[in-house]
């Protein structure tokens, strides 16, 4: 793995790659490879609208970093807005081989509580985001098409079709198919399109504002994306208010200890 | 009327063919006519029930739901569990279903060496024993499916796919057929919910509308070839009844109506009753038509009309009062069906006033028929021998046969007290139609097939507003009718147990501050299906509903838990609305009893007050007013002692039975007085009307009689209880016609019926 990111690596910084050789899953990995930022502190806010236009507002502050070399990513999260909620915590170890670690801060019962769960398919606070579109399944439960290659707001991408390898698979993501735009040059997934279990076209993801977080290692963050539910007229977004790069992010932050301080 | 008659003659070119033209102008419009099977369209859009339950629906998202059961005698059992796994799942992927909850999709929240675990109910198909009662002990502790997904003894499990709103009935119900019968096993698995039933009501209306109508046709004209034995007896009639149904049934698409349930009674009606114009000319013609008599074929032609034109044109505009009369009904249909009605009558009254002598002008004179020549009543046909012995007894006996039908009235009478009120669409069908026995199972174990749901309104995160919910709740899930509750207040409580340790103040409890609750909220937008919870409060956090299903059928044991459930909420100022189907269904059942009485009343006073008109005397409303309370009262008592209830179809019987029924008291009093006229004591008159005009009325309560019992052969068991009473209350008004009218006659003597 490690020989792998060494090796993206420098056929990014010299521009050898050929890339019409590039097989879907290839194109799958090296996309979710540039979003592995060793250490990202933001403050964002996430809008939730129904269909009706109506808001529902909450701001976060983020804080990620990598451990493993990359193979797990602890995350903190904290509401500062709505007042009612302010405080309220959530502290993930995202695995890549198994399932991830979750806890939990309520700042009421002043008490941490660890949550065990397994779908990915759930909404990211009652949000169009889903978990799994915050932090990006494992490819080896898919199988990938590259359809070939589309503009998006005129950057040329990759076309490359998901489909899960089972049921299983399906259920616990919540797509029969995805389809993903990731850009040709910086490999930033730029738009994904979802299909529901029976085939209908159900949400489509998009970002703006891809800014190169580590200008060494070529890691990329996006400054706001926008979930839109094509079957609800549900559409949420998520904005990066502030954003920045610090591998040297304290480790003390992703502790339940730490949770519990408000 | 006399220059009438030469007119029909003189223009009768003109008037068969302006029937025929307009008859096919309509014929053309019945293939684009819809059918509409929704339950809620029977009642007026403006009903409170109505309005409250589209809100409902678009605070909280569509409620439309179609469930499968597995059943069998245990369900925790791995072959079991993979069917309903493998059932889930292909119900996931029909179109137009939004969210299935099943054991494989509904959550079990729960405390683990105090670690919150947010699973599937069911996580996985167990592989042995030992892994299936860990799973009966898991689901046993789940609020969220137990005794609601899953019957308290196990041997049943739901799979509840919630549909996307607009969906079509005879696309997904047959999806779902198709994906039970792809996953077989042992255990019986059955459909249910409100759109099999609609899919169910609208195949049943086609086939209706294929088999009664043909049945109807055949019975009418088998009968009418046995009263007049020739063919043109047996046509004219018939060609004017097939002209009306036509007429009536095309309008139905120029109006912009739908036909619903009801509607299949309309051409059946029309079948029996719009012949009846056509049978008095047609008895008249054959009266006039013997060899002593030498009337030309125009001639004939013309005394029809004359003799007749007045008493059938009132015996058609009382039965068109009478329809109408179901204007005095709130539900849609009843108003529909006797507008159609009175419109097809219309049309029928026109083409035999017309349309008939125009045609018969035109056809050579027929045989003259048997029972006209003989003057031996024993060698008559049965009915004239019977109406000879009416006549007998009623003039020599007139105050006992009086008493006799009075005593007989009051012991009817007895029954009224047991007739019951049913609104419930599971009553449309037999006892072991699939889908009574799926919502008698879902009463029985799965906590109850109709819901009512009670809003509040205001900051849901209110404690106080919370408190309330919850208490609501509490109240509701302690009712012996209701089987199962949910409210937002119930999820939170669950939360608290699984958040807090058992020792803790917090535990079991819904959160003391507002804080509190808006943490709770968001912790569970973390972990669950926003979905579910929009089911519970809107997205505003201003709406929330508590919701509670009912495990009865009967109506009545409805209206009474919607009424204390009113009760209970009532001037709470944070109370939005009480709504849901229950609440429509028990609407309904108000709207039957209302109408029912607001239309006989109406039925009654409108058919005296024509007939007030017709004789010039008050009397004659009060005379012909007698055999309808006594039709009412036997019709209203067999109801009571057959246990038959009054629902939106039995509500309609009244005013069909009035306004049909009357006809025969007009043709009575109308003939009895002519008779008196020319000379006849009132005992010869009597004798004599029931030996001329008798006949004809008997034929034509027979006829329609005959007409209805096609309605036996409905896929409803309403409309098939509709048929049975039709032909027991037109009995009772034929006898009302020829027994108890001629002997308050000969008793009352009233003024008007006299020689002038």
């Amino acid at each position: 793995m490690r020989f792998y990111f060494l090796f993206i690596s420098f056929c990014l910084t010299t521009g050898v790659i050929a890339q019409e050789k590039l097989t879907a899953l290839e194109i799958v990995n090296r996309a979710q490879d540039v979003l592995r930022v060793k250490g990202v502190q933001a403050v964002s806010v996430l809008r939730i609208i129904d269909e009706k236009g109506r808001e529902r507002v909450r701001k976060i502050k983020q804080v990620t970093k990598l451990y493993d070399n990359g193979e797990t990513e602890k995350k903190l999260i904290r509401f500062i807005e709505p007042a009612d909620v302010k405080g309220t915590a959530l502290l993930t170890f995202d695995y890549n081989n198994k399932e991830d670690d979750l806890w939990v801060y309520v700042p009421t019962l002043r008490k941490v509580r660890r949550i065990v769960s397994s779908e990915k398919s759930k909404s990211f606070f009652g949000s169009e985001f889903t978990y799994a579109d915050m932090s990006p399944p494992s490819a080896d439960d898919f199988d990938f098409r590259l359809l070939g290659d589309e503009k998006v707001n005129d950057v040329l991408c990759y076309k490359v079709e998901w489909k899960p390898k089972n049921d299983d698979v399906a259920e616990e993501n919540g797509f029969s198919r995805r389809v993903t735009f990731s850009g040709k040059d910086d490999f930033v997934v730029r738009k994904s399109i979802y299909y529901d279990l029976d085939g209908e076209l159900y949400k489509e993801l998009i970002v703006h504002g891809i800014k190169e977080l580590d200008t060494k290692n070529h890691k990329y963050r996006y400054m706001n994306s926008e979930a839109i539910n094509k079957q609800n007229g549900r559409r949420s977004t998520f904005v990066n208010e502030k954003i920045e790069f610090n591998p040297d992010v304290d480790d003390k932050y992703f502790t339940t200890q730490y949770l519990e301080r408000e | 009327m006399k220059d009438l008659s030469e007119n029909i003659i003189r223009f009768r070119w003109g008037i068969i063919l302006l029937f025929i033209g307009v008859t096919v102008l309509f014929a053309l419009q019945i293939p684009k006519v819809q059918i509409d099977t929704e339950i809620k369209s029977n009642l007026p859009k403006d009903m409170p029930s109505r309005l409250a339950t589209d809100r409902i629906d678009k605070l909280f998202g569509g409620t439309e739901m179609l469930m499968v059961l597995v059943q069998t005698d245990d369900v925790i059992t791995r072959e079991t569990l993979s069917r309903v796994k493998k059932l889930s799942r292909k119900i996931k992927r029909i179109k137009g279903v939004d969210k299935v909850m099943s054991l494989f999709d509904l959550q079990s929240i729960k405390s683990e060496n105090g670690m919150m675990v947010v699973d599937p109910a069911v996580k996985t198909i167990p592989k042995n024993a030992a892994e299936c009662e860990e799973i009966r002990k898991d689901i046993m502790g789940n609020d969220l499916v137990y005794g609601s997904v899953v019957a308290k003894d196990f041997s049943l499990t739901a799979i509840i796919a919630m549909l996307k709103t607009n969906t079509k009935d005879e696309e997904i119900v047959p999806a779902f057929q198709k994906v039970i019968k792809e996953v077989p096993g042992k255990e019986t698995v059955q459909l249910g919910g409100l759109p099999l039933n609609r899919f169910e009501t609208g195949t049943g209306i086609r086939k209706d509308m294929r088999v009664l109508l043909p049945l109807g046709i055949l019975i009418m004209l088998l009968f009418l070839y046995g009263c007049f034995r020739r063919l043109r007896g047996v046509l004219l009639p018939f060609i004017v009844t097939v002209m009306s149904i036509i007429v009536s049934l095309g309008i139905i698409y120029l109006i912009g109506w739908k036909i619903q349930m009801v509607t299949v009674i309309l051409p059946i009606f029309l079948i029996a009753v719009a012949n009846n114009y056509g049978i008095h000319m047609i008895a008249k013609y054959q009266e006039d038509n013997i060899p002593s008599n030498n009337f030309s074929k125009k001639e004939l032609a013309k005394r029809m009309f004359r003799s007749l034109g007045k008493p059938v044109l009132l015996t058609g505009l009382t039965t068109m009062a009478g329809m109408l009369c179901l204007l005095g009904h709130i539900m849609v249909p009843a108003r529909q069906l006797g507008i159609l009605s009175a419109i097809g009558i219309l049309f029928a009254l026109s083409a035999s006033l017309f349309f008939i002598p125009a045609l018969m002008s035109f056809l050579p004179r027929s045989k003259p028929v048997r029972s006209y020549l003989e003057d031996n009543y024993k060698k008559k046909p049965v009915i004239e021998r019977l109406l000879w012995l009416f006549g007998e007894v009623i003039s020599r006996h007139p105050k006992k046969v009086l008493t006799v039908l009075l005593l007989f009235t009051l012991v009817s009478a007895i029954g009224i007290f047991r007739v019951v009120v049913d609104t419930n669409p599971n009553s449309y069908y037999p006892p072991d139609h699939p889908t009574v026995i799926v919502n008698n199972l879902i009463d029985e174990k799965l906590g109850g097939s109709q819901n009512v749901a009670i809003v509040y309104q205001g900051d849901i995160k209110d404690p106080k507003i919370m408190n309330k919910i919850e208490k609501t709740e509490h109240a509701l899930a302690k009712m012996d009718e209701i089987g199962t509750t949910i409210s937002i207040a119930r999820v939170l409580r669950m939360m608290s147990r699984t958040l807090n340790d058992s020792t803790s103040s917090h535990y079991n409890k819904i959160p003391e501050t507002r804080d509190g609750i808006a943490q709770y909220f968001e912790l569970y937008a973390m972990s669950g299906d926003p979905d579910d919870f929009n089911k519970l409060v809107d997205f505003p956090r201003e709406h929330a509903i508590v919701t509670a299903r009912i495990n009865r059928t009967s109506t009545a044991v409805l209206s009474g838990v919607i009424k204390r459930i009113k009760k209970m909420v009532q001037g709470d100022p944070d109370v939005l609305l009480v709504g849901g189907f229950g609440v429509v269904l028990s609407d309904l059942a108000e709207a039957v009893v209302k109408g029912q009485l607001l239309s006989l009343i109406m039925a009654i006073g409108i058919c005296s007050i024509l007939i007030m008109l017709l004789f010039g005397s008050f009397n004659a409303g009060v005379v012909s007013a007698i055999p309808l309370v006594f039709s009412m009262v036997i019709l209203f008592g067999l109801m009571g002692v057959f246990s038959i209830e009054l629902n939106i179809v039995t509500a309609l019987l009244s005013s069909i039975m009035i306004g049909v029924g009357i006809d025969y008291t007009i043709h009575f009093l109308w003939r009895y007085r002519e008779e008196r006229r020319s000379g006849l004591d009132a005992v010869a008159a009597v004798k004599k009307t029931l030996a001329t005009t008798g006949r004809g009325i008997t034929f034509n309560a027979f006829s329609v009689m005959i007409g209805f019992v096609a309605l036996f052969f409905s896929a409803f068991l309403p409309v098939r209880f509709f048929g049975f009473l039709v032909v027991v209350s037109i009995m009772a008004c034929l006898i009302g016609a020829l027994v108890l009218v001629p002997a308050v006659v000969l008793l009352w003597k009233p003024k008007f019926l006299e020689e002038k």
